[in-house]
């Protein structure tokens, strides 16, 4: 206990905790001082001895000014501005330095201003030319969102130590990009830099906040991806009331009774109401957060996006931790000291006790902001234009004026290095690529894209309880597969698993929905795909053991819907067979559904076909007609020969049943008759094939899924030039190619000539005295070059083999007193040499052999040089 | 024409034959088989082949009225005839006899293909209804002018035309004149036209094809004017002001006037009230089309509504029903099946109380919608006519006013006349009347009475009209609306519920046979 409470004022020494202390201060006061007592006691009369007594229960210990070791930067990657000062940000120092004191003078019980921090290589910068504007080249940092939402990720969090005081040091947006890790100030800094460079209206807010929003401590907010989106009802259309609308058949129920259950009903409503408000309430109250000591001192830093540019409609904050913003009275923020920009800096001069609410933002009336330098940007408050007419009719005025304004200060450009970000970092996203963030009773984990090899990028969890360990569901995002999934959601409690899918699949496949305990084909599972795609305009297939039922959308032949029952699977005896398709699931029913033709009478456009394979019954009903509300129906009974192959097939007239709405209208002919049954056949053979084909479909899917699955391939895009390999490899060909290319234009525009035509003074025109001259003179040029090149490399020559003779001399007469290790270094030394000497021989031949060549080629060149040409 | 077998007696086209065809290539195997039995009614019949037959006039052929494709070809016709009824005919193949003259083909609007191939036809003409045409053939015939086949521009829709072995084929320019004056055809004997040749063509005729395009241009300019003005026409005739938005009825009114005539002053105030007319007629009929609209709009939603309820009581019985049948299928115990069958048709008495309950109410309802109607449109007419004669008594006075002021004026000018002061500028026929007094004021009076007839006559006309209108309108919608449909519902209703009880009275015999 004593330690504690002796720890504690050492660390924080700052008045709300003098209190607690001061008892056992003055204990301990009294245990020292009893010394020194009776050396005074005489001056001093009873009072003011009981003062004395009453003082000396006072005590402050001084802070330990013990702060926290800082990390120490490399003085030597920071460029000469990080580490001096220019005279005119000395100024702006001083000037800081004057407005700080006159604010304490003026306003004792304020708390210190943040404003001439040190910065990573230890020298005072004010803090508004730490903000340096950037605007980076990616279009996902031109909106706030997006700039927000990177700095949130890019950046990990070091809190404030201690969390009610503000940090000494303010480290540069550059060195914060590249450490990736920054406190409040320092967040707040960088996204302020990003959003003025992008346009914004924005501005660092210093101040003080709750500890969640300091700490980041997202676990008592939703998640923004599980907010659902607000539903946007249609509204129904009203029925438009008509001259000649038909009256409503009269009600003949009873008024009262109505009345009586709509009152019961809404009683009831009300109660369950009440039930569910009051344990709404019952579990905010349980997932309150504790009481927090520091409420309402701890410092926090956030930014201020005002409306008016980049078309910002009203007033916001940005939390840089979360990336999210608030709105401008947020229970989250608790007060604001001070805020600025790259221009200004402004202090708060209005009363933030009941927090942020209600405060103005007008930067430009200096009652509720106190600027710092007089070049406020915000002329708000200005004086009509009357002035300006005096302005203008004043010349002399203007000057002056002007002059004026030029004495102000102003704010010196920033300090800091323009912004930097490589790709590679921008699309790594985080530290690392990974961030996990919590909710509440959920869990979000981000990678980068490309980083994890199934192309996951990014996963929540949520869970039941707040511990975060009973898992409801997770859903996964996918990005760049090569099989197109997006996303997948697997809801524990179900066991459903649902897929979806970009199109471009083959068979186009969706959204996949089934069972993580029963992956296999014939199970349960809904499957959608994109019809504009399909030829057969398939959009929806559900199946379970025992059913399939597809749907169509546009088809030529009007089906819409298919349904098929499956029977119980016979089982076969004897060896198994290969094909599963050949041993498939007795079909018992299908059911195919048709929209209307409007082609065809609505007594001859079947609506819906329904084959009783198990009964040899097909039974078909017919459209109604527009006026009637009855349709009509045929029903047939299989010839009982209908599946031999090649059968006559005999009809008569009992095995047909017909109920024709119309009963004038004439039957149909046997022929007719006969015809239809032939053309039902026909379509049962067809459905049964195409139902066979679907379920093929359906095993084909899933071996595809399964294969993709294990492979899990990425797709990259040809335009991505870091990734694609071959279209890299393309590049560098090219590259060379190009440099290749450039290297022989030069070797072909050497113009052997251009010296000695100097050395006569370019003449116009050869003489043919002149040419010949030129020719000789060149000739010789080269054969001296030849002959000196030989020359060198025999010089070389020598000069090596002399050394190698010396050495061995020198090792003939010290081998008996050489150790072993300087016997090595001679041999290697020898076998060097004897390879350099050998190398000169070779080349020196080499030489030999090309050098008349080389002359001949230059005659050759001469003769057909144009400039000589003439003469030879 | 060589023919192996000229001796031989020519056919006709009897019963025999045509049944013998239709057997021959009707239906085959066991349809043929139940076909036979049951017997072919020619109107069914879709296709027909008639070749190698002798057949020297088509005959016969009126009973085949649903016929897409017949085929007359190897033949001895010599004239096209007795196709009129087969309206439905799309594929005619009359190639290889002796045919002369077309002619006979203006029945057959739905005409695609038509093939002559192989005949001795000089001209082609007479084939202006068959707008549908798509291939012909002419082939081997007696054409040998080129100009004549400008006949075939009419047809927009012909991709496909044979005319080789024809007189004029040996004409060198035959085949660009071909393309570039049927600029729609796709191909020319047997083969495909190629943009080349089509362009080739095109230049060579380009000035008197410019003119054949612009006079047709012309043509269609001055056809849609008349289809427009038609319109326009029957527009006022339907709101009963026709002919009023001019000077008609005044020029109609001097027309059988001989002697007005020769008094004539052209009145520009009845002009004025003539298009006052004619507008208020206009609008009104507008609003006389938009109460129908609306009437029948509300009509057919409340119907719509109606039939839907119909339904859905319908589909829920038909399910039941199955449900139902299910059940009798597997109860065995006569008892409980007795008990179950009393249920159903207990059930079927309340679907056709439900759905006789819904009829009775949509009646109730249109009744009282369309006296509605009809009191709303007695309003909407009566006004209208109340309008017209407001109007034409304006007509009316300001004719009596021109007569008075020529009353006047003739007096004045006999008198003139007797005292021989008269202008030299009045025309011979004036001055026959100037004779005396009586003359000129029978003249006179006798022109204002033609005039007040004229009048007379257009109110009645459309009075009368509009009241016709009227009455055959309501006449038609109590027929409709109230009688026919009623009935028609009624008796399907009833139908319907019979057949239910049939069926189940047939399955509990079914299953009483059982036992």
């Amino acid at each position: 206990m004593e330690n504690e409470e002796e720890n504690k004022p050492a660390e924080n020494g700052e008045e709300p905790l003098k209190e607690e202390n001061e008892e056992e201060a003055a204990q301990k006061e009294e245990g020292e001082g009893d010394e020194e007592e009776p050396a005074n006691i005489e001056d001093l009369t009873e009072d003011a001895l009981a003062l004395k007594a009453e003082l000396a229960k006072i005590v402050v210990h001084p802070p330990a000014s013990e702060p926290a070791p800082m990390e120490e930067f490399d003085q030597s990657e920071f460029s000469p501005s990080y580490k001096d000062n220019l005279p005119k940000e000395n100024l702006v120092l001083q000037y800081a330095e004057n407005f700080r004191r006159q604010m304490v003078q003026l306003y004792r019980d304020r708390k210190p201003l943040f404003l001439n921090p040190i910065n990573e290589c230890g020298i005072e910068k004010f803090v508004c030319t730490t903000i340096r504007p950037t605007q980076l080249e990616y279009k996902e940092l031109y909106n706030w969102e997006g700039a927000a939402e990177f700095v949130a990720d890019y950046l990990n969090i070091e809190p404030l130590k201690p969390e009610y005081e503000l940090p000494k040091r303010l480290i540069s947006p550059t060195t914060v990009l590249k450490r990736q890790k920054g406190n409040c100030f320092e967040y707040s800094t960088l996204l302020c830099s990003l959003l003025i460079g992008a346009g914004y209206d924005a501005y660092v807010v210093s101040g003080y906040a709750t500890k969640e929003t300091c700490l980041a401590d997202e676990s008592r907010d939703i998640c923004p991806l599980l907010k659902k989106k607000e539903e946007i009802k249609a509204e129904e259309k009203k029925k438009e009331i008509k001259k000649y609308n038909v009256k409503p058949p009269r009600d003949l129920r009873s008024k009262f009774e109505l009345k009586q259950e709509a009152k019961r009903k809404a009683e009831k409503e009300a109660e369950e109401e009440k039930r569910r408000k009051e344990e709404e309430e019952r579990i905010a109250e349980l997932e309150k957060p504790p009481p927090d000591p520091y409420y309402g001192l701890r410092i926090h830093a956030w930014v201020l996006v005002l409306s008016g540019k980049r078309e910002v409609p009203e007033n916001f904050f940005i939390e840089p931790f979360t990336g999210l913003s608030h709105s401008v009275d947020s229970a989250n923020y608790l007060g604001i000291e001070s805020v600025w920009n790259n221009i200004n800096y402004w202090v708060n001069m209005q009363d933030c006790s009941e927090g942020v609410k209600g405060l103005s933002y007008d930067l430009g009336d200096c009652t509720v902001w106190e600027y710092m330098f007089p070049n406020n940007d915000k002329p708000l408050l200005r004086i009509p234009e009357a002035e300006d007419d005096i302005l203008d009719g004043l010349d002399d005025d203007e000057d002056n004026e002007e002059n004026e304004v030029e004495k102000y200060l102003d704010m010196p450009p920033s300090w800091v290095d323009a912004l930097k970000l490589s790709l590679r970092d921008f699309q790594m996203r985080c530290p690392q690529g990974k961030k996990t963030k919590l909710y509440k009773r959920a869990k979000l984990e981000k990678f980068a894209h490309y980083l994890m090899k199934d192309g996951l990028v990014s996963k929540l969890s949520v869970f039941e309880n707040k511990e975060l360990t009973d898992l409801i569901m997770t859903r996964e995002y996918f990005a760049h597969r090569l099989d197109k999934l997006t996303q997948r959601v697997t809801d524990q409690r179900k066991g459903l698993v649902i897929e979806n899918f970009e199109p471009g699949r083959p068979r186009c496949l969706k959204e996949h929905t089934y069972r993580s305990s029963a992956p296999g084909p014939e199970n349960d599972r809904t499957m959608l795909f994109y019809h504009e795609a399909r030829v057969d305009g398939l959009v929806k297939r559900v199946e379970s053991p025992t059913e399939m039922t597809e749907e169509y959308v546009n088809r030529d032949d009007f089906l819409y819907y298919k349904h098929v029952e499956y029977g119980k699977r016979t089982k076969k005896f004897g060896p198994q067979e290969s094909s599963p398709a050949k041993n498939s699931r007795p079909i018992l029913k299908m059911v195919q559904k048709f929209h209307r033709n409007r082609n065809k009478a609505a007594n001859e456009d079947i609506a819906e076909l329904v084959f009783h394979m198990s009964e040899d019954k097909i039974q078909i009903s017919y459209h109604t007609e527009d006026p009637r509300i009855a349709s009509s129906t045929r029903e047939y009974l299989k010839p009982a020969n209908w599946d031999e192959k090649g059968a006559i097939l005999t009809f008569s007239s009992d095995m047909h049943q017909t109920f024709q709405v119309d009963p004038t209208e004439p039957h149909k002919k046997q022929v007719e008759l006969y015809q239809v049954l032939l053309m039902l056949l026909k379509a049962e053979e067809k459905c049964r094939s195409d139902v066979l084909d679907s379920e093929q479909e359906v095993r084909a899917i899933l071996d595809d899924r399964v294969k993709e699955e294990t492979a899990s391939d990425l797709d990259i895009s040809v335009y991505d030039t870091e990734r694609n390999e071959k279209a890299k490899k393309h590049r560098r060909e090219l590259e060379r190619q190009q440099l290749e290319e450039k290297m022989r234009k030069q070797e072909m525009d050497i113009d052997y000539l251009a010296p000695f035509l100097a050395k006569i003074g370019n003449p116009e025109k050869l003489a043919k005295a002149q040419a010949f001259s030129l020719k000789e003179e060149c000739l010789q040029d080269l054969k001296q070059r030849l002959i000196d090149k030989a020359n060198l490399i025999q010089a070389r020559f020598e000069k090596e083999s002399q050394a190698l003779e010396e050495k061995q001399l020198w090792y003939q007469k010290n081998q008996v007193s050489m150790g072993k290790e300087d016997e090595e270094q001679y041999l290697t030394y020898c076998k060097d040499a004897i390879f350099r000497i050998h190398i000169l021989d070779q080349r020196l031949a080499r030489h030999k052999e090309q050098a008349p060549h080389k002359y001949m080629q230059l005659e050759q060149k001469l003769r057909s040089d144009e400039r000589l040409a003439e003469f030879f | 024409m060589s023919r192996l077998y000229d001796t031989v007696e020519p056919a006709v086209i009897d019963e025999e034959m045509l049944k013998k065809a239709v057997e021959e290539q009707g239906p085959k195997e066991e349809a043929g088989k139940i076909a036979k039995q049951e017997g072919i009614d020619f109107k069914d019949v879709l296709s027909l082949r008639l070749d190698f037959l002798n057949v020297l006039k088509i005959d016969n052929l009126w009973e085949f009225t649903a016929l897409t494709k017949l085929q007359l070809d190897n033949n001895i016709i010599e004239k096209i005839e007795g196709l009129d009824e087969l309206v439905n005919l799309v594929w005619l193949d009359l190639s290889f006899n002796n045919i002369e003259v077309l002619d006979g083909l203006d029945a057959l609007t739905k005409l695609e293909d038509l093939t002559l191939y192989s005949n001795r036809i000089s001209t082609i003409e007479n084939m202006d209804n068959l707008l549908n045409l798509h291939v012909l053939s002419l082939g081997r015939n007696n054409l040998s002018e080129l100009e004549n086949l400008r006949y075939l521009r009419r047809f927009k829709k012909l991709k496909t035309l044979n005319l080789s072995d024809n007189p004029f084929c040996k004409q060198d320019e035959y085949k660009q004149y071909v393309i570039a004056f049927l600029s729609n055809l796709d191909f020319l004997d047997y083969r495909l036209i190629d943009q080349q040749s089509r362009e080739a063509a095109i230049e060579r005729y380009q000035v008197s094809r410019d003119e054949m395009l612009h006079n047709e241009k012309q043509a269609e300019l001055k056809k849609e004017e008349e289809i427009k003005r038609m319109k326009g026409l029957e527009l006022h005739k339907a709101a009963y002001v026709e002919m009023m938005d001019g000077p008609d009825l005044f020029d109609q009114m001097y027309r059988e006037d001989v002697e007005g005539q020769k008094l004539s002053e052209m009145p520009e105030k009845f002009v004025a009230v003539c298009s006052q007319i004619f507008d208020f007629g206009l609008v009104e009929h507008k609003k006389r089309e938009e109460e129908v609209k609306q009437f029948w709009e509300c009509v057919e939603e409340a119907k719509q509504e109606n039939k839907e309820i119909g339904m859905k009581a319908i589909d829920n019985f038909t399910n039941m029903k199955k449900k139902v049948l299910q059940e009798l299928a597997q109860i065995s115990d006569q008892k409980m099946l007795e008990q179950r069958v009393s249920e159903y048709n207990k059930q079927i008495t309340e679907l056709w109380d439900h759905l006789m309950g819904l009829e009775l109410q949509l009646v109730d309802q249109l009744e009282e919608v369309i006296k509605d109607f009809e009191r709303n449109m007695q309003d909407l007419v009566s006004s209208f006519i109340e309008n017209i004669q407001a109007y034409l008594t304006q007509c009316r006075d300001l004719e009596n006013i021109h007569h008075e002021k020529m009353t006047e004026n003739s007096i004045v000018i006999l008198e003139k006349a007797m005292k021989n002061e008269l202008d030299d500028e009045i025309s011979e026929d004036l001055r026959l009347l100037l004779v005396d007094k009586d003359t000129i004021i029978n003249a006179l009076s006798s022109s204002h009475d033609v005039h007040m007839l004229k009048i007379d006559n257009k109110e009645d006309d459309i009075v009368t009209r509009i009241n016709n209108w009227l009455k055959g309108m309501m006449e038609n919608i109590h027929q409709d609306e109230e009688i026919a449909r009623n009935r028609m519902r009624v008796s399907e209703v009833n139908n319907m519920i019979d057949h239910l009880r049939d069926e189940i009275d047939n399955l509990e015999m079914m299953q009483g046979g059982n036992y």
